[in-house]
């Protein structure tokens, strides 16, 4: 039975190689490298249909990879079903659907809390709202009647009530006005960073996600085509055209 | 005036049957989106287990209820383990689906039919005095209805509000995918929601037989209608909503039924009819529209 | 042979024969259709009463019998009746049975109104004798024809068969034309059909309506045999019998509808006369009919589609050969699209805020954005799958904001969909006819008129889908079901679809997903061509290589709102535009 890994305090890096996947017959990505190590924050940037979902999918266990292999620490991610992954301290938080509408907020946070046992579901969720205190506040509303900024932080909490060594986030600054996009990304997700977790992140708005980020990859038409540190990342003065595509055929 | 009276009383009784009925169909539609016709079945087949523990092996009333509502369990797993999640899981249509459920009604209905030799049964129960309660008069039987439907009611609210089981339950209920990726296990529930479901099926069921005072291998299938309509009532998949139904079509028809017996299926047809056109999630909407289109 | 076995063969033969009829009107409705009647024995049963109480003279005094009517009408008159009745009972029900958009809830609402008109009549003795039935019916024709039982048997076999042979003639008629193919597109895929300009609602009434007469009919034909007629006759149990007949032998094909009548309504239920009874007959009629249950689930999970499933209509054999090029699509010019202040909520979320632009024919227009922007909801408010909160959107002089999609798509507002919506048990050839509008053939009225009225524009259409197919190189799939193609495939074919569909506007929702580059350059040079010529379309990807080769303008949105507006290269130096999509 996979234990957390973060209570054993190993360190938790991930590790994908020569990742190739997809859906049906052909991969929608393929050859990729990647890790994150211990506590960084790792951003995957490109353009819809690079094929970043796609990544995630497969370190999440939700498709199987066809060539390749991703490791957290020394296990293979790849042979375990989402809610094996889950108990493995793997925390996800996805772009849409990402809590529960009618449950209220308190009990989004119990549910992700699932696979604790009991008694550590109490003292999880006050560590949990001692990190995002205004979530004391909205402990009763219902999932559904909150702003989508709102939402995210509550999606947040979700997945850290596991402790998890590496937290997964599927855009989540998707569909959020700029304000509350900023909120999540420096307020919410950067406090991450001082509790030890590995964040593995897929973002559009690169600029603010790179102000947070160790390093970051850019992806695009399934491949890695840029790796450096973030800061690197965003100094290059091309990147506009690797988001709005060279012109000519692609 | 002491004529409406007395119908309250009489609907309140429907109504607590109605109400564990519908919040039974309304908990399996909730987890699988399938509209299960052969829901009256399990309720039959639980009055005629009861009948078997009261009639044959002769146990007091209160163990062949408990014998009715194992039997509902029962059944109810089975058909939905064996029968049904096979259908779902290869992706059968929806129209499709409904004629599984008409085929698993045909086919209970018929083997209670055969087994039973369509006669009419009864529990026979000794005739009781009855209790006056605000104008309004009951057997003692009818309050042990009335109260099992309440207990059974608040027990269910206070396992959704309040378990863990319940708050999965309704988890998996909202969001299945989401559910799994938290590590709820998701099959599981479904069975126990089918398990509950079922539970409900077969105390409503003894309980409509006990009301009814005469029942056959029809009983249940032509109270599905009627549970179908409180069901539906309010959103389906909806609890509340389910009870609130219970409530409105029990106490309606039996109002109708001062002016003409004959009015009280229509009543509670008519109910079905018009909310399944002016609202096909029924009148009392609990889901909030928190879909896909809103990232577009 | 005996007499009393001439009988009973002639006896079973015209039961078959009147249950054909009734499976093939049930077969028009549910396997053709896609309507699920559970109403369907009431139908037959108001052909039984109605043919009833017309040949019936009126109740004498002192006669235990009462009913409506009475006027003693001469053959055929009354099953003219019966037609009538069952069509007009069908339009009242339907018109209110069909509102809901779930096939399961429609027919549960048929299920109760059938209920409670078995109540209504029992109880109403009034109508047609109450629980009692009518009985002692007149024969057609039996007092002047000297026939003896047997004889007469035989005579009314005719009789039947004639019917038979007309009902069958004209439901494949009609299955075959083209308002059959539209059927059955609104069978496989309600939204989509609509998006093409069926009106769902009306076309599932007409086949409600022409089934409800032709099970009526076949219910006049009964009576007219047995003489009797009670609520016994039609418990709700009976529909679901016919529903059995229809899935086992075959849904969606006449044959199978009559195979079907054969072996479960002949066979199945009258061989048990033969075997030895187990038990009173009682439980034996219970046995059987578990015994049907069963078969349903039998057939519903091994052969869904029936022993003899639905003929593949392939057309394939009408293609032109060579394909003539360029693919004739619509050089017909497009028409000004102008939005203006459309807005539209989700859930408290302001998914599209006063968005306003205008587009010109003879051009392509972008729509890109960040995922949330509301892209995919302006769409679909445009083309009426979505009712905007507010706003206007003008296709050339007229506002159709709030029209329901099939009339906008009337107008020539045609949209692909985000995720595959092809019609999959029609070919793929079927899907791009079922797309082209005013078909003759397309109509109840059209399709009776027969072969030599729609074959020959279904052969000039045949050379334009031939034309498209050779382009987007899938002439081989031509006579595929679309349902068991890749998903890129069924996405060419969506295309495909569209582009047959005579667009004045095009919207395409994200037409490059899933698409291999190669195939994305062909779909760009077809896009660009009929821009050319004169189309007007918007398109949604996030394909931006794709915008920048098609599109001569792009919208940006975020956040609901319209951002920017201008081609690439300009957007690219946008700084708010960079700043809220990209990397600056």
């Amino acid at each position: 039975m996979p234990t957390s890994l973060a209570e054993e305090g190993i360190r938790a890096t991930l590790t994908v190689e020569g990742l190739a996947a997809g859906y049906g017959d052909t991969p929608t990505i393929t050859d990729v490298d990647l890790t994150v190590h211990r506590g960084e924050i790792v951003t995957v940037l490109g353009p819809n249909g690079a094929g970043k979902s796609t990544l995630l999918k497969a370190v999440l266990g939700v498709i199987r990879p066809m060539a390749g292999s991703v490791l957290l620490g020394d296990r293979d991610l790849a042979a375990l079903r989402s809610d094996q992954i889950c108990r493995l301290s793997v925390g996800y938080v996805p772009q849409v659907r990402d809590t529960f509408p009618r449950l209220t907020v308190l009990e989004n946070l119990e549910m992700g809390g699932y696979t604790l046992p009991r008694k550590a579901v109490k003292a999880r969720v006050e560590a949990v709202m001692e990190l995002y205190p205004q979530l004391k506040r909205l402990a009763a509303r219902q999932g559904g009647h909150l702003s989508g900024g709102e939402r995210k932080m509550v999606a947040l909490a979700r997945a850290m009530m596991i402790s998890p060594a590496l937290l997964v986030l599927d855009e989540p600054t998707a569909g959020l006005a700029p304000q509350p996009a900023a909120t999540l990304l420096n307020d919410y997700i950067a406090t991450l960073a001082g509790t030890g977790v590995s964040l593995l992140m897929v973002e559009q708005r690169a600029k603010e996600a790179m102000s947070i980020s160790d390093r970051a990859y850019v992806m695009a038409g399934g491949r890695v085509v840029l790796h450096d540190r973030a800061d690197a990342v965003l100094a290059r003065p091309d990147l506009g055209e690797v988001f709005l595509g060279r012109t000519g055929p692609g | 005036m002491s004529q409406i009276v007395l119908s309250l009383g009489f609907g309140l009784v429907t109504a607590s049957i109605l109400a564990m009925g519908a919040v039974g169909f309304t908990l399996q539609f909730g987890v699988t989106n399938l509209f299960n016709l052969a829901f009256g079945e399990s309720m039959t087949v639980s009055a005629f287990a009861a009948y078997i523990a009261h009639n044959d092996l002769h146990s007091n009333m209160w163990l062949a209820m408990a014998a009715g509502g194992l039997a509902g369990m029962v059944l109810s797993l089975m058909i939905s383990r064996l029968i049904y999640l096979p259908f779902l899981r290869r992706g059968t249509a929806q129209f499709a689906m409904v004629m599984v459920t008409v085929a698993v009604s045909i086919i209970g209905k018929n083997v209670l039919s055969a087994m039973s030799g369509s006669g009419f049964y009864s529990y026979q129960l000794p005739p009781e005095r009855p209790v006056h309660v605000l104008g309004m008069v009951f057997s003692p039987r009818q309050l042990v209805i009335i109260g099992l439907a309440a207990a059974s009611l608040l027990g269910l609210h206070a396992l959704f509000r309040y378990s863990r089981l319940g708050k999965a339950m309704r988890a998996t209920s909202d969001d299945a995918g989401l559910a799994r990726s938290v590590g709820i296990p998701t099959t599981h529930l479904i069975s126990a929601a089918w398990l509950l479901s079922g539970l409900l099926a077969g105390l409503a069921g003894v309980a409509l037989a006990m009301d009814l005072g005469t029942f056959d291998f029809n009983m249940g299938g032509n109270f599905l209608l009627i549970i179908v309509a409180a069901a539906v009532f309010g959103s389906v998949g909806e609890p509340y909503g389910a009870i609130a139904g219970a409530l409105v079509i029990g106490i309606a028809s039996e109002l109708a039924a001062i002016v003409n017996p004959e009015l009280k299926n229509v009543v509670a047809f008519g109910i079905l009819v018009l909310v399944l056109l002016l609202r096909p999630e029924g009148l009392i909407s609990g889901r909030v529209q928190m879909r896909a289109e809103v990232a577009a | 042979m005996s007499p009393a076995l001439q009988s009973y063969v002639a006896t079973l033969l015209v039961y078959l024969a009147v249950n054909s009829i009734a499976c093939w009107g049930l077969n028009l409705q549910f396997g053709v259709g896609g309507v699920m009647n559970f109403a369907f024995i009431l139908y037959q049963s108001i052909g039984a009463y109605i043919t009833a109480v017309l040949t019936l003279p009126r109740a004498a005094p002192g006669v235990p019998e009462t009913y409506i009517l009475g006027w003693h009408l001469p053959w055929p008159l009354p099953l003219a009746g019966a037609a009538v009745s069952g069509a007009l009972l069908a339009l009242a029900v339907g018109s209110f049975a069909l509102r809901p958009r779930r096939r399961d809830f429609q027919a549960t609402v048929m299920l109760v109104v059938s209920i409670i008109a078995a109540t209504l009549v029992t109880s109403e003795q009034g109508w047609f004798n109450g629980g009692q039935g009518l009985f002692a019916i007149p024969q057609p024709f039996s007092g002047r024809l000297n026939l003896g039982i047997s004889g007469y048997d035989w005579f009314f076999l005719g009789l039947v068969a004639v019917f038979a042979a007309v009902v069958l003639f004209f439901t494949d008629r009609l299955t075959g034309s083209p308002w059959g193919r539209r059927l059955r597109a609104m069978r496989d895929n309600a939204e989509a059909a609509e998006s093409l300009g069926t009106g769902v609602r009306t076309e599932s009434l007409k086949v409600y309506v022409i089934g409800g007469a032709i099970a009526a009919v076949s219910g006049g034909l009964l009576v007219e045999f047995i003489g009797a007629w009670s609520p016994a006759a039609w418990g709700t149990g009976e529909t679901f019998i016919f529903f059995v007949a229809i899935i086992v032998g075959g849904l969606g094909n006449n044959f199978g509808a009559f195979f079907g009548a054969l072996l479960v309504l002949g066979v199945f239920l009258e061989l048990p006369t033969f075997l030895p009874t187990i038990g009173s007959s009682n439980t034996e009629e219970s046995v059987q009919a578990a015994a049907i249950g069963v078969l349903i689930l039998i057939f519903l999970w091994w052969r869904p589609q029936g022993v003899f499933p639905e003929r593949k209509h392939a057309l394939s054999r009408f293609m032109p050969a060579a394909a003539p090029e360029p693919a004739p699509g619509p050089s017909q010019p497009g028409t000004t699209l102008s939005v203006s202040d459309l807005s539209r909520d989700f859930g408290g979320v302001r998914a599209v805020d006063k968005v306003s632009f205008e587009l010109l024919p003879g051009t392509a227009t972008g729509l890109i954005g960040p995922n949330g922007a509301g892209k995919s909801t302006a769409l679909k408010l445009i083309a009426g799958a979505l009712k905007p909160a507010a706003g206007q959107v003008v296709v050339g002089a007229v506002n159709v904001a709030g029209w329901a999609p099939h009339k906008v798509s009337r107008l020539g507002v045609i949209r692909t969909f985000q995720h595959t919506s092809e019609f999959a048990r029609l070919t793929v050839l079927e899907n791009l006819l079922a797309a082209a509008p005013g078909q003759p053939g397309d109509s109840f009225g059209g399709s009776l008129l027969g072969r030599r009225h729609w074959r020959p524009r279904q052969r000039e259409l045949l050379a334009q889908a031939a034309a498209l197919l050779a382009d987007f190189q899938l002439t081989e799939l031509a006579d595929e079901y679309a349902g068991r193609l890749s998903g890129g495939q069924r996405r060419l074919v969506e295309i495909m679809r569209a582009l047959m569909a005579q667009p004045k506007i095009l919207l395409l929702d994200e037409p490059m997903a899933g698409v291999n580059p190669t195939l994305r350059l062909t779909i760009e040079e077809h896009l660009r061509r009929l821009r050319d010529g004169g189309l007007t379309m918007l398109m949604v990807e996030h394909e931006l290589s794709s915008v920048e080769r098609v599109c001569d303008s792009v919208i940006v949105m975020a956040q609901g709102r319209v951002l920017a507006t201008g081609t690439m290269a300009e957007l690219r130096s946008n700084k708010e535009v960079v700043d809220a999509y990209l990397v600056g």
